[in-house]
């Protein structure tokens, strides 16, 4: 089931996850975690991450660490019932259910998950140990140990060898109730006693609602307590419920059990899905892999709507080239789903910085995809944004710069064929160029200085079509940026820097754009010049006319129908923002 | 000889009977007539003698051994091999050091390859018997724009390897730690800024730490670029408003520049914020530096310009003002000691020597933001006859920028992109009395692919003469606590 679920319908999910950091296979990578508490599970949670860039290996490390989740805890309950209990079989889901739940957050690491599967491992060496003083030294070395190797949920290993001692060992005196729970406050205490010997440079909530389960340092602790809790609950009430083999009615408490715990799991997971982000996933993943077809594809199923999404399409349209031809087509929210104004996140840089990339604004896509890098909450860094700060340092000219992220790159495990090639070529200008898409850059890099402006982008579009007269890409962005706009002035204006691109034809946005701003000039629609296509004005007067008919007001939808594809829909009809 | 000892001698002559044995011997080699591509460049260059190991590898050849033997004047020598990189052991590293101050070593480096031996012509590192600081307290945060991620105020023993945090920003969630401070390198007078929804300026004065909010109704921002008086008493800040831009071109990145820009002193017995008219006007005052004697206060002016089109015609010049500490209060002129008419370039960072006979300034083609740009070198101004000059034996084709001197005066450390064009690394350099320079030699680590795996660079280099002791359970406590000092202003 999980793994149907993440590889079906959470693929992007998993893909976007493993973008958001770089795990490298050096000994001071290693060490580095470890010197930190929780240091173990995140690293082996950001190994086990590094595998979501192929999503079925992703699904499959999921579904077999919460099937492994669920196994431990069905053993430990077993042996504290010496067995007799297999019919509460299904109650060891409930970790796995409520875990998995959490998984559908993109911000939840799969650390949360190790970690629990570490506490139960230590928890199952705890039922080994039949003497009462080594299983107690055991256990106050290890409780400390679990909080600095995985972190502030060790207290459940805690939580579970209390119950076991309650349940499995039993027969405990009023004295040594004491000790034990003496020996519980103290190793409780971990965070705090760590905290002030090692002068940990994290707040004290950090180190016990983490550190590194959640991307961000701060979290809300109630999802992360319940499904905590849900372990050693799992393992107490199996204990104290009835046997249920001997019953009449054992096969309906079973069914009844079955119903509730998996509709239950069910209604976890689906709750915590998020649909909505997996689609814009979906965008930015092909956008990120220049699967251009796939982006339109899955915008002619049904049109975005975010900025991020309709930004990945219009970029997808004009690397196809259709561009001027279709961007109407689709739903267009602005200026904000053509080039995203700067966020300080780890989302939005990462698209716009693909759109500046491949426009060509080489600086402004490094920019983005350093602060989208630094702004990852986790630290982590990131092996997308360490890719394209690669090549665009190579494409500048910087290679030692460009020498030191492939270098790194080289020492993971998905990126390292690509990083020594273009190591191995990174001193070879010819073999740069070979590359016909770097060699389209280079042509476009800027010569000439100037401050980009974040508040002027028509005019930094502009600056750079005068630089590079040819760049089409541009050329569309800057038609398509006034277009949005509903700046036809502007658009009049810029038109005619497109004259060396050499259209076969004028593309029909333009055509009606041109139309529809001759129509509102002095000029009048029947003196417009003959470059208009017959049809596009036949269907421009069809529309002045429609519009101005009584009917328009009584058959809105009908009227979408007809003309929801044209830029005059767009220009009087869309709200900028949605 | 006790048993006990025969045992120890027995351990110890096991085990340099089975390293030696383990050490490869170099036989029938290529003696060839050009300097080992060490990294890093430690050819040449003079340390102190406190320094920890100058680990290195070999780059531009590939090998299967690096064999280095290292010999002083006298017969004692250190023979090391690595298969990655040369890592000295430490003791006979500082036995060796201090047994040739103020003379040199020879190192004889040679490669293994294919299984045949080359050995490179011999060079020299140099020793000289002044002192250095215990340590350097440095901000490492990854070279970027507007976001940044982990970074810390870190203390690094130069003496070996040891690097320690003293403030992380994972320790006040989203802060930005910034202008670190300390009185001619002493860290009980600490200064520290923390930006964000705590944010606060820290003052330690001993073991009292408090928390300021420096910005005030008669100053245009929060206080920065802090320069304590050797007193102890005063504290020069500039208050800045920036603005940060990018450029287009390939060769050039990021651009800040001051809209505005005053200087105050903040009286620390008072905690009274104190200026002149003459540091708070139209034009852009800033970087602050007191004189060793507390006297003067050296700053870098410049005219105001209209920034979105002439922000290349910004340049410092170097100013300076008498300031009286007895009753602080400043002089009633300023005096140019580097005017920007004439070198047409322009001042940032001056540093007086704490021997009062040279001030260290970075010189770049415009601006304030030296550490941004490639022109920016160090200069040298002696404060005896007033002449300045370019220091060559430091300077590169990339960005120096911030330096800071030894309390001796006969060192300085100073941030360089020169490794890699973006990342700044640290240099230090040996100046004698008379100002004569030697090569730098950079920051040494344990092992010498460091600097390739590092995504952090080195910010503000001080050198600090003993351990910084911050309470961190305090300085937490204390900046999360909303009682913060406000600062005043003396109208």
């Amino acid at each position: 089931m999980a793994f149907t679920y993440f590889f079906y319908f959470y693929q992007f999910h998993l893909h976007f996850e493993e973008q958001l950091q770089m795990f490298l296979f050096t000994k001071s990578y290693f060490y580095d975690f470890l010197s930190r508490p929780g240091g173990l599970t995140d690293y082996l949670g950001t190994f086990f991450m590094q595998f979501y860039f192929v999503s079925w290996a992703g699904a499959l490390i999921i579904a077999f660490l919460l099937i492994l989740l669920q196994y431990q805890v069905f053993a430990i309950s077993s042996k504290i019932n010496n067995y007799h209990k297999i019919d509460y079989f299904l109650i060891s889901f409930i970790p796995s259910f409520l875990i998995w739940g959490l998984l559908c957050n993109e911000n939840i690491s799969i650390n949360i998950l190790i970690t629990s599967i570490i506490i139960l491992f230590f928890a199952q060496l705890y039922l080994i140990l039949k003497k009462r003083a080594i299983r107690w030294i055991f256990f106050l070395f290890a409780s400390p140990f679990l909080f600095w190797i995985a972190g502030g949920e060790f207290w459940i290993f805690n939580l579970i060898c209390f119950v076991i001692e309650l349940f499995y060992y039993k027969h405990l005196k009023i004295s040594e109730y004491f000790v034990l729970a003496l020996l519980m406050i103290i190793t409780t205490s971990s965070p705090i006693i760590f905290s002030w010997l090692a002068r940990l440079q994290y707040p004290l909530n950090r180190l016990w609602w983490g550190p590194w389960y959640s991307r961000y340092p701060i979290v809300s602790p109630t999802t992360f307590l319940l499904s905590w809790l849900s372990i050693p609950f799992s393992i107490f009430i199996t204990t104290i419920l009835p046997e249920t083999s001997k019953r009449k009615n054992a096969i309906i408490l079973k069914s009844l059990l079955f119903l509730v715990i998996f509709s239950g799991g069910v209604f976890i997971v689906i709750g915590s899905s998020d649909q909505k982000k997996e689609k814009i996933m979906s965008y930015d993943y092909y956008a990120r892999n220049e699967k251009w077809d796939k982006i339109i594809e899955l915008a002619n199923k049904k049109d975005p709507k975010d900025p991020l999404s309709v930004t990945c399409l219009n970029l997808a349209l004009a690397k196809t080239g259709v561009m001027g031809d279709a961007m109407f087509r689709y739903f267009q929210n602005g200026i904000e789903g053509l080039l995203p104004t700067f966020q300080r996140d780890f989302v939005t840089p990462f698209v716009a910085g693909e759109v500046y990339y491949h426009l060509g604004f080489l600086n402004t896509s490094l920019r983005y995809n350093f602060e989208a890098m630094e702004a990852i909450p986790d630290h982590k860094k990131s092996v997308r944004a360490m890719k394209r700060m690669a090549e665009v340092n190579l494409l500048n000219e910087e290679y030692k710069v460009a020498e030191k992220y492939l270098n790194l790159l080289s020492k993971t495990l998905f990126y390292r064929e690509w990083a020594k090639h273009t190591l191995s070529i990174i001193n070879n200008p010819k073999a740069i160029n070979e590359n016909t898409e770097w060699e389209k850059l280079k042509k476009y890099q800027f010569t000439e200085d100037f401050l980009f402006s974040e508040q002027e982008k028509d005019q930094m579009l502009g600056l750079s079509l005068l630089h590079c007269p040819t760049n089409k890409m541009v050329y569309e962005y800057l038609m398509a940026y006034t277009l949005l706009n509903r700046d036809l002035k502007h658009f009049y204006e810029y038109y005619p820097l497109g004259k060396e691109i050499y259209y076969k034809k004028i593309p029909s946005h333009y055509q009606e754009a041109l139309i529809l701003f001759w129509s509102i000039q002095p000029l009048g629609l029947d003196n417009i010049p003959n470059m208009i296509d017959v049809p596009v004005k036949q269907k421009f007067i069809q529309f002045v006319n429609d519009y101005s008919s009584e009917e328009y007001k009584t058959k809105k939808e009908l009227f979408q129908k007809k003309y929801s594809q044209t830029y005059w829909y767009y220009y009087y009809f869309i709200n900028q923002i949605i | 000889m006790n048993t006990r000892n025969k045992i120890s001698w027995f351990i110890c002559l096991t085990f340099f009977t089975i390293f030696s044995g383990c050490r490869e011997k170099v036989v029938n080699e290529n003696i060839v007539n050009s300097l080992p591509p060490i990294y890093p460049d430690y050819i040449e260059v003079t340390i102190p003698a406190s320094i920890a190991p100058l680990n290195f590898t070999i780059r531009n050849e590939n090998f299967e051994l690096i064999d280095v033997l290292v010999k002083g004047k006298g017969h004692e020598s250190l023979h090391v091999q690595g298969k990655k990189d040369i890592q000295f052991p430490i003791k006979p590293w500082k036995k060796l050091l201090s047994e040739n101050k103020d003379s040199s070593l020879q190192f004889m480096v040679s490669i293994k390859q294919n299984g045949n031996w080359k050995t490179f012509k011999p060079f020299n590192i140099y020793i000289n018997s002044d002192s250095i600081d215990y340590g350097l307290v440095y901000r490492l945060i990854a070279p970027g724009y507007e976001v940044y991620s982990k970074m810390g105020i870190y203390e690094r023993n130069l003496s070996n390897f040891d690097q320690r945090p003293i403030v992380e920003n994972t320790l006040i969630t989203g802060s930005c730690l910034n202008c670190h401070a300390f009185n001619q390198n002493n860290p009980s007078f600490m200064s520290l800024h923390i930006r964000g929804d705590n944010g606060a300026t820290m003052l330690k004065v001993n073991n009292d730490m408090q928390m300021f909010i420096t910005k005030t109704d008669s100053t245009i921002s929060s206080c920065v670029y802090p320069y304590w008086h050797p007193s102890g008493n005063y504290i020069a800040y500039s208050v800045n408003i920036t603005n940060q831009a990018f450029h287009a071109v390939k060769d050039e990145r990021v651009e800040v520049v001051d809209k505005a820009s005053d200087i105050v002193v903040y009286d620390v017995k008072s905690n009274k914020l104190i200026s002149t008219n003459l540091l708070k006007t139209d034009d852009l005052e800033t970087f602050p530096a007191f004189s060793p004697d507390g006297k003067t206060l050296y700053f870098c002016l410049a005219k105001k310009m209209d920034l979105q089109n002439d922000y290349k015609k910004v340049k410092y010049s170097l100013c300076k003002i008498s300031f009286d500490p007895s009753i602080g209060k400043f002089g009633s002129k300023i005096d140019t000691l580097v005017s920007a008419n004439d070198t047409k370039k322009s001042v940032s960072f001056p540093r007086p020597s704490f021997d009062g006979k040279f001030l260290m300034f970075t010189l770049s083609d415009y601006g304030n933001f030296s550490i941004w740009h490639k022109e920016a070198d160090l200069y040298l101004f002696n404060l005896s006859d007033g002449t300045f000059h370019a220091i060559d034996q430091v300077n590169s084709e990339n960005t120096e920028s911030y330096h800071d001197w030894s309390s001796n005066s006969r060192w300085f450390v100073f941030s360089s992109r020169r490794d890699d064009g973006l990342y700044t690394r640290l240099y230090i350099s040996h100046i004698d009395q008379n100002g004569n320079v030697t090569k730098p030699f950079m920051l040494p680590q344990k092992k010498a692919d460091f600097y390739d795996n590092s995504l952090f660079s080195y910010n503000v280099p001080e050198f600090t003469q003993k351990p910084i002791n911050l309470n961190l359970l305090e300085f937490k406590n204390k900046i999360m606590n909303d009682e913060k000092k406000q600062m005043q202003f003396e109208k």
